[in-house]
């Protein structure tokens, strides 16, 4: 196999080692399968990168790109980009799930103590007969 | 007219010290008035302190912020069978004398938002020039987006119809409840109009608008403004 310089065969080699711990992170339950996927998908791609340097080459060329290294970081930066925004996405979402509970719990607080009457809630004209 | 139901909603966030006065003023103020504190994830005794003026209150187990608290009492609010929602500051800053005049226009139907502001004529309020710079930036971002003029972005002091209620109870841009919001309203058709109301200093507690939010927020705000643009109505 033909490298082009020591950096691309360490480079290879961390994507490697990257791929395993995503691996071992979802086996333990730490990472959930979806993100895994993505991770896993841009450590082997880097990787593949990194040990098939004709492929890095022609990829270089097509890009007119002038040196193979700049290839990789590229890859590497797209999907940490792509990586970001995916997150992005998630904690949007996650804050608006989390805000519509903080919501609705403190609502259904207020329902349980009147039902309960144990911490008394003051009434309303609503007591008095209004729609519910 | 009276057929129509008004709550007054105080978003509350540490004010145990100021909520009693408040409360108190109110009801001194403006007799007979049904009143919702939303304890939005305090940590003093807000809610206790609330509970003990003899008002109904709804506390969030975490801080959401203003919007958030305001969401949750537009939703109290139709659950109960209200027609209007009045948001009234707890630190004692929005004068209850005015509720009378913010509600006006919204009971007769001459407009589905009322907004106290401290600018239109007739109040005599001075803000320092950062302020009024600023409040000048979002009145033309404002103006320019949605074509009307409303001076007072900041105001918290607003009165919303069922219809502004039933929708922000469950879309609603919650963490920017100023200029970002009322270009959201006027582009859903809701109708704005602002009220001339005088306020004060606040009583007890520290200004949500500090010194290290104050270059912040108008970059957050405008971004914030020009994104609501964006968005499907």
């Amino acid at each position: 196999m033909e490298f082009l310089s020591r950096t691309q065969l360490i480079t290879a080699l961390a994507a490697i080692g990257l791929a395993l711990y995503v691996l071992d992170l979802v086996r333990r339950r730490r990472l959930s399968e979806e993100y895994s996927l993505l991770w896993v998908v841009a450590s082997v791609v880097v990787a593949i990168l990194g040990f098939s340097t004709p492929l890095l080459r022609a990829i270089t060329r097509a890009l007119g790109i002038l040196y193979e290294g700049s290839t990789v970081f590229l890859v590497g930066l797209a999907f940490a980009t792509a990586m970001l925004l995916h997150v992005s996405v998630k904690l949007s979402r996650l804050g608006q799930e989390n805000h519509a509970l903080t919501r609705e719990l403190a609502l259904m607080r207020y329902d349980l103590e009147r039902l309960r009457g144990g911490r008394p809630q003051p009434a309303t004209s609503d007591d008095r007969g209004g729609a519910a | 007219m009276s057929a129509l139901r008004v709550l007054v909603i105080v978003p509350a966030h540490n004010e145990e010290e100021s909520l009693p006065a408040t409360l108190a003023e109110l009801r001194r103020r403006s007799p007979g008035r049904d009143v919702l504190v939303v304890d939005d994830g305090s940590r003093d005794r807000t809610a206790q302190v609330a509970r003990e003026c003899g008002v109904p209150v709804v506390s969030h187990a975490v801080n959401l912020g203003v919007g958030g608290a305001l969401q949750t009492g537009f939703r109290w609010a139709v659950r109960h069978g209200y027609d209007v929602g009045v948001q009234l500051d707890a630190d004692g800053q929005h004068d209850p004398g005015w509720l009378d005049a913010l509600l006006e226009p919204v009971l007769s139907g001459a407009c589905d938002v009322s907004i106290g502001s401290r600018y239109v004529a007739r109040s005599g309020y001075r803000a320092p020039l950062a302020r009024r710079l600023g409040m000048m930036l979002f009145s033309s971002v404002v103006r320019l987006t949605v074509g009307q003029r409303i001076t007072d972005t900041t105001s918290g002091f607003r009165a919303y119809d069922r219809d502004v209620m039933e929708i922000c109870q469950h879309d609603f841009p919650k963490d920017f409840p100023d200029a970002p919001l009322l270009i959201d309203l006027a582009r859903r058709g809701f109708r704005l109009a602002e009220v001339p109301v005088e306020m004060r200093a606040r009583e007890a507690g520290r200004s949500f608008y500090t010194l290290s939010k104050s270059l912040y927020y108008p970059y957050k705000n405008m971004l914030a403004s020009l994104m609501v643009l964006l968005k499907r109505p």
